[in-house]
This record gives structure tokens, C-alpha cells and sequence, in this order.
């Protein structure tokens, strides 16, 4: 486990460099200029120039990738051209809502998904499966801003039961959980469709094998063999589920920040990419990159703590 | 053992990171949820949402309206306008005089201070200018004071700014919000961007970036401190939300109320609305370097086809309809030029058309992706229609747009011009003068006697002599028409109805020191 563990913290390391080598020359080679866009269009040519110069934008390309590539192995993110702070300090500000949404919708899709797929697996074909399904359904086929924004019509403005939005309060307090509510909803409700879906496949998969039916052969009571016996095994590919939408979480709180007015690394990125603010958008991809990578690693590592026949050595 | 080790090791890695994140948020949200407490009516609190972060808060290193709104509490300019008349009036200057055409003598009002205690005197407006117009500073607009030749000090209240021609528009640029006045001990120790020290009635006491800034009323103002104690720009990046916490009380101002939302806000019970005439422009522009485009017949055809008053009658009141490029709250502007142009007559526009043989002529129409735009490329397409001009559609997004809208890469497309001074020198110049073209001129509209009318109306400080020169140069325009123009912008705001003293100028621009709540 330990060599796993350290030969993919290498990869790692020249995954994200070649990351940061894509996301720099397809920044810099996209349409659109970040002088101009600081400038405005206000700006005459003198002051677009006079910009371009501070932002150093008149190297040549290679020489600024290289500059930007020393740094980064420094530590140093650099500093954004819009609001020139520093890229880290930046990320860092917003990393903690990301997290606590994503964590808070991974929560909300597991409180919801995998008992629906548990149970529309017990009673395939009943009519609670078909609700469930249809509801899965519809959970993968409704876009987030229209959820994120009827939810606030119905809660936040005509029952008034929760704010509007922002994430405003620390996470812990009466406040903060409200806060969080809708938005973990309006992000969680996709995934917990995904994880229904794959929970009950893989369910169905697991009561209809060999060993669940010795078990029940040997007398086995019913709630032993679909706790133990069949809910362990049926969890391996849900896992892998949970782990990958929380990676994709990460990235994709982007519209569901938008809508609830949640300051974190998605809407930094978009913002960042509207301004073309290169060193912003490069270091977000970097930061999102590598959690992504590590999560991944923590599912191999769960992987093997739940199912024994799984060596990575 | 070892394989377990490592994985529980893996483990609290993860909940570490969650645990220090959740810790961080804590800290930087805490104090943020206090600002929406003011329905009570007492607490002379109150939370603005704007759509778009702060980027920064040096008035020397920002152009964008949103920092401005902030800029406006925490800094000052030596002139300012008035709001009803939009007159220019001494705000930190005293007095000036012009005992030459290209020399202009500020006299300081005495005794006003920074927030950090440094006087505000002849030595902080020389380092102010000096450094917007020093090229290594690389300011946004370092342009508001290209024609100023050198600056020197008289005495401590006293500055004399010297231009290498007459220039004009020198009162329009000393009260646009980024010749506001810092300073400079606390520039040279820190970075303004981060931490602004103005002399205006507000001073920053917390900023989470990206989120919100909050400021608090500077006790030592030198008019008097403000009424509000402490005001919160909150950023709420969906207009549907910004309305919704409006309604709910968990914002209190809003502005820039999109056209199509104009009606829920104003049936909002407990809110307030205003709008006023702005200076902002709209318009439809022909990249001139381009056939037909560069044919007046062609571009009067288009002029015809266009139904306006149906286009700003959509805009729910939002817009005004005139044929003067330099709008109405703009100096400069004539009422005359309204009775020019080309209104709208499909008839005439489909007898040019097929007089030139432009019948179904396909026109590349560079649209960006904003919902206004989007909306005028639609009504526009759709009224060329009507006429026999097929027009196609390219949808580009911003950042993108603005780069290529300066290049010869399209036939015809629609920009705004916001003119922040409100002076018409500053929106015929960047936009319709020659030495613009490749930058904000990006219909290339290179007319000499129209070139020569602007000049006049710049390198002249006689305000009668520009006013007569701005609108002889505007008629040349309107009847030339590098433009449609589509509508004059108008301000709009909407707030809790127990806040008093909100006054929206024209440019935009809004100033809080007045604002309290009952």
C-alpha cells in the first residue's frame, strides 16, 4: 500500500505539471486579451499597452511559461492580473466553501441515493421501484439552475424557511446548516440519481449470486443477508460512484455557486476566464486537479478496506 | 498492520484538509452575516449586491464600475458633478482659474485629511496624477491625463497642472472617479489595491475577496461623518437571486435592474425604485473599412429599417429613443440633433436596397453574448429581415469580443459606450476619432473635418466654443452615421423603502454620505 501510495504521489507530480503546461498554452492561445479586458473598453491603445507591459504579457510566450513553471515548483502560483493578489491566497479563501458544498451534497446524495437504489432493488419492479427510478431519472435530467432556482422560490421567497443565499455563517451554526440546505440539494440531487442507478444494478447483481443464495440456503435471516452479505458487496461500484462525483463536485459547483451566491473555486474560475485571468485560471485547474487525483487515491484506498481480494501490491 | 497504517493515515489527511478548510471558512464568514440586520430600522447598517467582484481598490489602478461603487465612499476627486444639473462643481478644489488656455491653478480646501492622518494638500494631488500618469504604473486609465505636460506645486494648497494644448475636458477628467485623490504615505507603504486610504466619508474594515467588502463611516470626515454606520457590498452573481434577497430582506440596494425584471421589482412590496436618464450608449456600429458598409446609402438603408421606438419600448422604460449620438445628459449635446438621422421608414430603406442591388445581401453581425446585446441582435436580425438585408448572427463571448471587435473581423456589431466624465469630448474622441481606430474606434470612422471639430473640442477651455464644436461635430456624425443608435441608457435602482438619500447620477455613479435609514 505504501509503494501505491508513493508512486502515485509522483505521478501525480508530472500529471499536474503537464496539466499546468495545457492550461497555460491553451489559456494563452484562446481568443481575447486580458489587457484589453482590464482596460475595458474605455481604454485607448496607449493604456492597453502600458498594461500588456505590467502584466509582462510582452514576453515571448515559452519565456513566460517557463517563468510561471519555476515558480510553481517554488510554491508560487503567482499573482492574479486582475486583482493582484496572490493566486494562492486567492484559492484559499474560497477552497473551504467548495469543500463543505461538495462534502454537504455527497452527504445529501448518499442520505437520499442509496436507499432508493437498496429499495427499488428489494422490490424490483414494484411501483416503488418505478418511483424511484423515474425519480433518478429526473434527479440526471433536471439542470441545476432551474432546481437551484426553484428552490429558492418555493423556500427562500414564498415560505421564507431558509436564505436566500450566501454562505455567510460558519457551517456548525444553526445559520450556516441553513445556508447550506438548498444549494447541497440543488448539487446533490444529480449524483444521488447516479448512485440510486449504480446502487441498484449492483444490488440486483449481488441478491441474484450464488453465495447470497447459499447464504439464504442456510437459513440465513433475510435482513442478515441483504446488510451483510449483499449491501457490503453492492457498494464497491457505488463507491467508486461517490468518489468520482465528489471529484466532479469539486469542478462543478460552478452553476450551483452562481445561483446561491456561494464564493468558491467555481465561480473564481469562471470569473477568471471571463477576465482571462491566466495565472487564476491556471492555478483553480491545478488546485481541482490535484484534489481530484487525491480523492481517486482515496477510493483505491477504500476499495481495498472493503473488499480483501483487492492488492495492489 | 502496515496496509491499515496507511490508509488511516490517507484518511485523516483528508479530514485534515476538510477540517482546516471548515475552520478557515468560519473565520472569513463570521462577521459577514451581520450586514443584513438593518430591518429593523434602526441600525443605520445596510448590504449592497452587485453582480461582479470587487477587483481592487486603488482608483489609480482599476477601471470597472463595480470597484467603483466601492471607490466612491473611500476616496475623493478635486471636482465632482452635480446630480440633477450635471454641472461641474469644486468637491476637494476650493477654486481654479485658468490664467492661460493650457494652465490650470487648483486651489485646495484646507484642512482635510486622509483616513490615516496625512493632509490632503497640493504634495498628495501632484503624487496622485503623477502616478496615473507616470507609463510604468501601467494604470487603466492613464489616458484621463495624456494632455497634461507637468504638475507642479504652488504652495500646500495650491497646484498648477500644466497641458501642452488647451485642453478641454480637464475639469470632466479631475472628476471621473479614477483621478480620485490617494494617499501617498499609504501608498507608498501599501498596497491601496489591498488596503485604500481615501479622504471620503467610508473607510474598509473587512474584505473577503470575492464575496463582500465592508465598509465603516471615517469619524473624521471633513464634512461630517456619514449617517450610515457601516455598509456591506455583497456579491450576488445572479440577477434572479439579487432580487430574490432583495425581497427577502437579505440585501437592501440593488442597481442596473435588467429590462425584463423591471416589473417584479417594482411590484416588490417594501421597495422603493428609481430611474433616471444615464449617459450610456447603445449602439449598432458598421465596421466602415468593409462594402457596403463603407456606402452611406447602405448604412441610411439600415438607419431606416430599424424600428427604435419598438426596440426601446421593449426596454420597458429602461432606454430612451434618440437620434443624437451625444445623449441628452451629455455636455455637448443639442436638442436640434434629435430632428437629424434617419428614423425609421422600411419603405425608403427597401427602395435603397434595391436601387443598389443589395437584395438579400448576407451581413456577419457580431453579437456579445450579454442578454442586452442578445436581445438587439435578435430585433435587429429580424427587422433587416424585413427589408431584404439577411443578417447572420455570430455570438461571441466577452473577453473574446472586445478582442476581436478591435480588428477588421466583422461587418457589423453592437457596443456601448457608459462616459463616466459625461463630457461628449470623451465619447466622440475614443470612439469616433481616427486615432482610435484599432482600439475603442472599432467602426473606424476616420472623417477629417470630423477629426479636426473633435480637436477643437478638446485643445479649447472655453466651454461656449466646445459646446458649439461638439455639436457641429455631432450633426457631421449623425448624418454620416457610423452608428444606429439604439437607445440612451437610464439608471435604475431599487431599495428598502425605509432607506432615504439614494440618488443615482446619471454616469452611474452613486455616493452614500447623505444615505441613512428611518
Amino acid at each position: 500500500m505504501s509503494a501505491l501510495i508513493i508512486r502515485r504521489f509522483i505521478q501525480m507530480i508530472f500529471l499536474l505539471i503537464g496539466i499546468s503546461f495545457i492550461v497555460f498554452i491553451s489559456m494563452h492561445l484562446a481568443p481575447g486579451d486580458p489587457a484589453s479586458i482590464i482596460g475595458g473598453p474605455t481604454a485607448t491603445k496607449a493604456d492597453i499597452l502600458g498594461i500588456r507591459q505590467r502584466l509582462g504579457l510582452d514576453q515571448p510566450i515559452l519565456v513566460q511559461y517557463w517563468n510561471y513553471l519555476v515558480g510553481l515548483l517554488h510554491g508560487d502560483f503567482g499573482v492574479s492580473f486582475q486583482t493582484q493578489r496572490s493566486v494562492a491566497a486567492e484559492l484559499f479563501t474560497r477552497l473551504p466553501n467548495t469543500i463543505n458544498l461538495a462534502i454537504a451534497s455527497v452527504i445529501v446524495s448518499v442520505i437520499i441515493g442509496i436507499p432508493a437504489g437498496i429499495i427499488s432493488a428489494l422490490k424490483q419492479n414494484s411501483w416503488l421501484d418505478v418511483f424511484s427510478t423515474t425519480l433518478s431519472l429526473g434527479g440526471i435530467s433536471i439542470p441545476n439552475f432551474w432546481l437551484g432556482a426553484m428552490l429558492i422560490l418555493v423556500f427562500a421567497v414564498h415560505f421564507q424557511w431558509l436564505p436566500v443565499g450566501g454562505l455567510d455563517a460558519p457551517f456548525w451554526t444553526l445559520q450556516g446548516f441553513k445556508e447550506m440546505i438548498l444549494p447541497a440539494i440543488t448539487l446533490g440531487t444529480g449524483s444521488a440519481a447516479m448512485i440510486a442507478r449504480m446502487g441498484r444494478s449492483s444490488m440486483l447483481e449481488i441478491i441474484h449470486s450464488d453465495f447470497v443464495r447459499t447464504a439464504r440456503a442456510k437459513g440465513v435471516k433475510e435482513r442478515v443477508v441483504i446488510w451483510v452479505h449483499c449491501l457490503r458487496n453492492a457498494m464497491i461500484p457505488v463507491i467508486t460512484v461517490i468518489g468520482l462525483n465528489f471529484g466532479f463536485l469539486l469542478g462543478g459547483t460552478i452553476i450551483t455557486e452562481q445561483v446561491f451566491a456561494i464564493n468558491g473555486i467555481g465561480r473564481l474560475m469562471i470569473e477568471s476566464i471571463g477576465s482571462r485571468d491566466f495565472p487564476m485560471v491556471q492555478g483553480a485547474v491545478l488546485l481541482v486537479a490535484a484534489i481530484f487525483v487525491f480523492v481517486n487515491l482515496v477510493v483505491d484506498i477504500v476499495y481495498a478496506l472493503i473488499d480483501p481480494r483487492i492488492n495492489y501490491d | 498492520m502496515k496496509r491499515i497504517g496507511f490508509s488511516i493515515l490517507a484518511f485523516l489527511v483528508l479530514v485534515g484538509i476538510v477540517l482546516t478548510g471548515c475552520s478557515s471558512s468560519g473565520a472569513s464568514g463570521g462577521s459577514a452575516s451581520s450586514g443584513g440586520s438593518g430591518s429593523s430600522g434602526k441600525a443605520q447598517e445596510m448590504t449592497f449586491a452587485q453582480t461582479s467582484k470587487v477587483v481592487g481598490l486603488s482608483p489609480t489602478m482599476t477601471n470597472d464600475s463595480v470597484s467603483q461603487n466601492v471607490l466612491n465612499q473611500i476616496y475623493e476627486t478635486l471636482f465632482t458633478r452635480d446630480p440633477e444639473t450635471m454641472e461641474i462643481k469644486p468637491n476637494l478644489a476650493k477654486s481654479y482659474e485658468t490664467p492661460d488656455d493650457k494652465t490650470w491653478v487648483i486651489h485646495l480646501n484646507k484642512g482635510i485629511k486622509f483616513s490615516d492622518g496625512t493632509p490632503l494638500n497640493a504634495e498628495a494631488v501632484k503624487y496622485t496624477f503623477d502616478k496615473l500618469r507616470d507609463p510604468k504604473t501601467g494604470a487603466p486609465r492613464a489616458s484621463l491625463l495624456s494632455a497634461v505636460d507637468s504638475i507642479t506645486t504652488q504652495d500646500d494648497l495650491t497646484v498648477v497642472i500644466k497641458t501642452k494644448k488647451p485642453y478641454g475636458p480637464m475639469l470632466a477628467a479631475l472628476s471621473h472617479g479614477n483621478s480620485a485623490i490617494i494617499s501617498p504615505t499609504a501608498d507608498k507603504k501599501q498596497d491601496l489595491m489591498k488596503k485604500p486610504v481615501g479622504s471620503g466619508p467610508f473607510m474598509l474594515k473587512e474584505w473577503v475577496p470575492g464575496d463582500h467588502v465592508t465598509l465603516v463611516k471615517n469619524p473624521d470626515y471633513w464634512k461630517g461623518p456619514a449617517k450610515l454606520d457601516k455598509v456591506t457590498f455583497k456579491v450576488v452573481p445572479d440577477v434572479n437571486t439579487e432580487i430574490s434577497m432583495l425581497q427577502t430582506g437579505q440585501v437592501d440596494f440593488i442597481e442596473n435592474v435588467p429590462s425584463e425584471q423591471w416589473d417584479r421589482v417594482q411590484n416588490l412590496k417594501g421597495i422603493k425604485t428609481t430611474k433616471k436618464a444615464g449617459t450610456a450608449v447603445s449602439y449598432l456600429g458598421f465596421n466602415l473599412r468593409r462594402e457596403p458598409m463603407n456606402n452611406l446609402e447602405f448604412r441610411k438603408a439600415i438607419s431606416y429599417a430599424i424600428d427604435r421606438d419598438a426596440y426601446v419600448k421593449q426596454l420597458n422604460g429602461l432606454g430612451t429613443k434618440s437620434n443624437s449620438i451625444i445623449g441628452p445628459k451629455i455636455f455637448g449635446y443639442d436638442k436640434s440633433a434629435e430632428s437629424l438621422g434617419y428614423d425609421y421608414d422600411p419603405e425608403k430603406a427597401k427602395q435603397i436596397i434595391k436601387e443598389n442591388g443589395w437584395d438579400g445581401k448576407q451581413i456577419d453581425l457580431l453579437v456579445a453574448n450579454t442578454a442586452a446585446y442578445m436581445q438587439m441582435g435578435q430585433i435587429v436580425q429580424d427587422q433587416l429581415k424585413k427589408v431584404g438585408i439577411n443578417a447572420k448572427i455570430r455570438t461571441m463571448e466577452w473577453g473574446t469580443f472586445l478582442d476581436v471587435s478591435k480588428q477588421d473581423k466583422f461587418d457589423m456589431t453592437f457596443l456601448g459606450w457608459s462616459n463616466s466624465t459625461a463630457d461628449g469630448s470623451e465619447l466622440l474622441y475614443p470612439n469616433l476619432g481616427g486615432d482610435n481606430i484599432g482600439a475603442s474606434n472599432v467602426v473606424a470612422f476616420n472623417n477629417k473635418k470630423f477629426n479636426t471639430l473633435v480637436d477643437e473640442s478638446r485643445y479649447t477651455v472655453d466651454q461656449d466654443v466646445r459646446k458649439e464644436k461638439l455639436k457641429k461635430a455631432n450633426e457631421l456624425a449623425i448624418k454620416q452615421a457610423p452608428w444606429v443608435v439604439m437607445d440612451h441608457g437610464v439608471v435604475t435602482g431599487a431599495y428598502k423603502d425605509d432607506i432615504e438619500g439614494i440618488d443615482i447620477l446619471p454616469t452611474g455613479d452613486w455616493f452614500l454620505y447623505n444615505v441613512s435609514r428611518k
